[in-house]
């Protein structure tokens, strides 16, 4: 009790309201609508009964969706983890040859996913694909199906799934300093121990963060296990995302992506805890550029040089197909035949042409940009609190919160916003939100909650204390310091998640769907439409078309927020020279 | 003849009369500009934006809201409280139901075109009225495919063993024309007292029909299955209208099957939405959007088979023959109650 008085005498105005404002943000847009749509989906007959858990463990099919993407998740965690290393080291760490392309290359995974990519993939391995076709000519007899299956998934998903790799580990390599390095060497450690020993404790932080991510991508794996998973590996997620369209069979989707989601919180947890032990700061305070290494063994440069060039084409075919065939129609992507006297640029005048077709982009750019810099700006704050009072129940309790729409998918979250705020609540100010512009906002920010919060953590616990500690030493205020010291070394990393979020928006269906404004359609829904297969037979030409189309835009976001950070390595190469 | 003069004048006084009172019917009706918000799943390929152009020379200001029909049920369901829309379009028979059920329209008396409409597609009880008819019909690719080797019922995909592994079944149990298939089977045996209303040997059937299928590909459509090299599938679900576009785009040939019992229509119709503030107009609307000028532009211009009698001749020859063949008999209020617990059901046990 008298602690809490000692607490609640050091309350100031300033942190009283933010204090409110976090609780009423979390309670109206997070947890009164889930509670309320949990409510509803199990509650549905007046009473809670077991039968949807019984439902379930009779289902075959249930069962093993759930083993198989309980099965995907660790090993993909480890399958990515060892390719997005290693794409660091090639592209940051070692002297490889022509790095820049090959770093090109990697990001291509940064504009385009979901169905397309697997699609993509499917042009090469899959039946008639390039290296199908290629195998089939060697050995008689090739099975035209080889790619399916478990083995195919993780592969496809291997290499797709390292976007986070190449942002925030390679953020992260930054900051490895090379006066260490240097010194190791120096002392006779072989390149192999400084990589052990000095380099990847400095990832460590930002290996933690991505690999939760690449778990949570495994355990709702959706577009490759239905894609090239065939009959044989299917995972849940196209389960639930059936269900959670389906009016009566809510209470499943919602069952199925509780166990995820707890699972996601189980890990997350122990994770969290790991972290708190450590503290794996490098320990130099005046860092130095890291200058790339030279492999010593000339074998195994050889190797290296053989490996970053194979990864660099499995990156980069599917993207150049899929920009092929957008050219192409729905037959030639059917049979996989790329005839380039059949190319015309038919399809792209069919989306250009439609005046109707312009607005959505302006739209979604808009919603998009928005959510990215609101959820960006309550993440940041978040994050300072919980910097500032460590390990306090307030700090855990906002972490988590935040965590919570992973817990159920997207679908549920739009119809959970939907639901609740179709009537008026004192809490939201006595406003009708559904139907409005405004609760796509909130939906959009909502979903990009979770994953802001995790990389930004990790910004975070990056932070050297010491340079915060100079500043108060220096008579620097608080919010000073914050805008001075701290914002701007966590600021690359704040972009570059801004910028994921964008992207990820930019195209969303999920949450659209319900939410959107009838005057205001979205460019997700708009795809959806333009592409329906009931109404255009050409549809999937057109899909690939808003795919390339969507690239675009994505590739020019990246532009503007890594472009800058390029400059700065070319000014910075200037002056030392 | 003073009498026949007599009778003549006054029969033609009350014409008169009738003429001065009665308003205007159909295509001559014109709005007053207040904007109705409509929903519908059937907006897409520029449907909606020439429905807005056309209402607006009529002096109609319609904002349309267009999703998949799932999404548009949904989202009258969660809306219900506070709606939005004034009057929805499109649909099927299953989701008009459900919405009946669930209090999210209201009835209203039929506009002078629903005389006009194909006998049986109403709804009874006056809460929708159908504009345009889609048969749902079992295709094959007739080039590698005889007629002779068809199926000449959904029953012979699971009871003829050559047939086995070579139709494709969807995989998500969503979409409209997949539970259109479904109820089309399973209401074969209903039973009132096998489990979820289907009797036992309905729910064999069901699950052979899923066990010895094809799998769909996500995100390729049957078209493309059956031309694909090294695909087995050769036949499957499809639309009327998606048969003509579809053999347009792929260059192939559809064999149509033609089951005794007939097949399932979809129905597209016309319904208000209940709490509407906008009535009149939307009454006003309803009137002229299904007359048969209006359905027989909407048929040319976007093939679709008009519900309106009087408009058929717009819709394309095929298109008109494969509407033709007879209806099967489907009590839609008994699946629109059950399909979501079928579709689960299915989901969860029968699925590959």
């Amino acid at each position: 009790m008298k602690k809490f008085k000692e607490r609640l005498g050091r309350l100031t105005p300033g942190k009283a309201v933010i204090g409110l404002l976090f609780t009423w943000f979390i309670l109206t847009c997070i947890v009164i609508p889930v509670v309320n749509l949990l409510g509803t989906v199990f509650f549905a007959d007046g009473g809670f009964s077991l039968e949807p858990i019984q439902k379930l463990l009779r289902s075959k099919k249930a069962m093993s969706s759930l083993k198989n993407s309980f099965i995907l998740a660790p090993t993909l965690s480890i399958t990515v983890g060892f390719v997005g290393i290693s794409l660091v080291l090639i592209t940051e760490y070692f002297d490889v040859k022509g790095a820049n392309i090959l770093r090109l290359g990697y990001m291509t995974t940064l504009i385009y996913g979901g169905i397309i990519l697997v699609s993509g993939y499917k042009f090469i391995y899959g039946a008639n694909g390039f290296l199908t076709n290629i195998l089939a000519g060697i050995f008689p007899g090739f099975n035209q199906n080889w790619f399916q299956g478990f083995w195919a998934v993780l592969f496809v998903m291997t290499f797709s799934c390292t976007s986070n790799h190449m942002i925030f580990l390679r953020n992260a390599m930054r900051s490895v300093d090379f006066q260490t390095v240097e010194a190791a060497r120096n002392m006779g450690a072989s390149q192999f121990t400084i990589l052990r020993r000095v380099v990847l404790p400095v990832l460590l932080p930002s290996l933690f963060a991505v690999t939760i991510l690449t778990f949570i991508t495994g355990l709702s794996a959706m577009s490759a296990p239905l894609l090239v998973g065939g009959t044989g590996f299917q995972t849940i997620n196209p389960m639930i995302k059936t269900f959670a369209d389906t009016q009566n069979s809510k209470d499943l989707a919602a069952l199925l992506s509780l166990v995820l989601g707890i699972a996601t919180m189980i890990l997350l947890f122990i994770m969290t805890q790991i972290e708190k032990k450590g503290h794996y700061m490098s320990v130099s305070k005046v860092k130095t550029k890291i200058v790339k290494q030279k492999i010593t063994n000339p074998v195994v440069n050889v190797l290296v040089h053989v490996y970053a060039y194979v990864l660099f084409a499995i990156y980069v075919l599917p993207v150049i197909l899929i920009v092929l065939f957008s050219f192409t129609s729905s037959k030639n992507i059917a049979t996989r035949t790329l005839d380039f006297s059949s190319f015309s640029l038919e399809n792209y005048r069919y989306l250009l042409s439609n005046t109707s077709n312009y607005k959505p982009f302006v739209v979604s750019i808009v919603y998009s940009a928005l959510a990215a810099v609101v959820v960006g700006a309550i993440v940041v704050a978040a994050c300072r609190i919980i910097q500032k009072s460590k390990n306090s129940l307030s700090s855990g309790l906002l972490e988590y919160s935040l965590m919570i729409p992973w817990l159920l998918p997207t679908t549920l979250i739009a119809l959970a916003l939907m639901m609740l705020y179709n009537q008026r609540h004192w809490y939201m100010f006595n406003q009708v939100l559904t139907g409005t512009m405004v609760i796509l906002l909130i939906g959009y920010v909502v979903i990009k909650l979770p994953f802001t919060m995790r990389m930004t953590k990790a910004a975070f616990f990056g932070l050297d204390n010491a340079l915060e500690d100079a500043s108060h030493n220096l008579g620097a205020g608080e919010w000073y310091t914050f805008r001075r010291v701290i914002f701007p070394s966590i600021l690359p990393t704040v972009m570059a998640i801004a910028a994921l979020n964008f992207n990820g928006l930019l195209g969303d269906y999920d949450m659209s769907i319900f939410l959107y404004h009838p005057l205001n359609k979205t460019l997700g829904v708009q795809i959806k439409s333009l592409t329906d297969e009931s109404t255009n037979p050409n549809n999937t030409a057109l899909t690939f078309v808003y795919a390339v189309l969507l690239m675009i835009i994505s590739a020019i976001v990246l532009y503007l927020v890594y472009g800058r950070g390029s400059q700065d390595n070319t000014t910075s190469k200037l002056t030392k020279g | 003849m003073k009498k026949l003069v007599a009778l003549l004048v006054g029969i033609s006084m009350i014409f008169c009369a009738a003429l001065a009172l009665a308003e205007a019917t159909g295509a001559d009706v014109k709005g007053t500009g207040e904007t109705l918000t409509i929903y519908t799943n059937s907006g897409d390929s520029g449907r909606s934006d020439w429905l807005k152009e056309r209402a607006a020379q009529d002096g109609f200001d319609v904002v349309i809201l267009e999703e998949g029909a799932g999404a548009v049920q949904q989202r009258l369901i969660g809306e219900a409280a506070n709606p939005i829309a004034d009057v929805v379009y499109g649909l099927n028979a299953i989701i008009w139901n459900d919405l009946i059920a669930r209090d999210i329209l209201v009835p209203y008396d039929a506009p002078s075109w629903a005389s006009e409409v194909s006998e049986g597609l109403n709804d009874p009880d006056g809460y929708y009225y159908a504009i345009v008819k889609q048969a749902i019909l079992l295709v094959y690719d007739s080039n590698q495919v005889s007629a002779e080797e068809a199926p000449k019922d959904w029953t012979d995909l699971w009871e003829n063993e050559a047939l086995h592994g070579k139709y494709r079944v969807e995989t998500s149990l969503t979409g409209g024309t997949t539970r259109n298939v479904i109820a089309g089977i399973l209401c074969r045996y209903l039973d009132e007292n096998g489990e979820l209303g289907v009797s036992d040997e309905g729910w064999a059937a069901i699950e052979a029909f899923f066990q010895n299928g094809v799998p769909a590909e996500s995100g390729v459509n049957l078209y493309q299955e059956m031309i694909a090299p090294n695909k087995p599938t050769l036949m499957g679900q499809m639309w009327s209208s998606g048969v003509v576009q579809y053999d347009a785009e792929y260059g192939t040939t559809s064999g149509i099957v033609v089951p005794e019992v007939g097949v399932p229509y979809a129905v597209e119709g016309i319904g208000i939405i209940n709490g509407t503030k906008k009535m009149d107009e939307a009454l006003r609307f309803i009137e002229w959007f299904g007359s048969a000028q209006i359905q027989g532009e909407w048929a040319e211009r976007f093939g679709t088979m008009p519900a309106n009698e009087l408009a058929a001749d717009k819709a394309d020859a095929t298109q008109r023959e494969l509407c033709s063949i007879p209806t099967q008999d489907i009590d839609w209020a008994v699946v629109a109650e059950n399909i979501d617990d079928w579709c689960e059901k299915i989901t969860l046990e029968y699925m590959q």
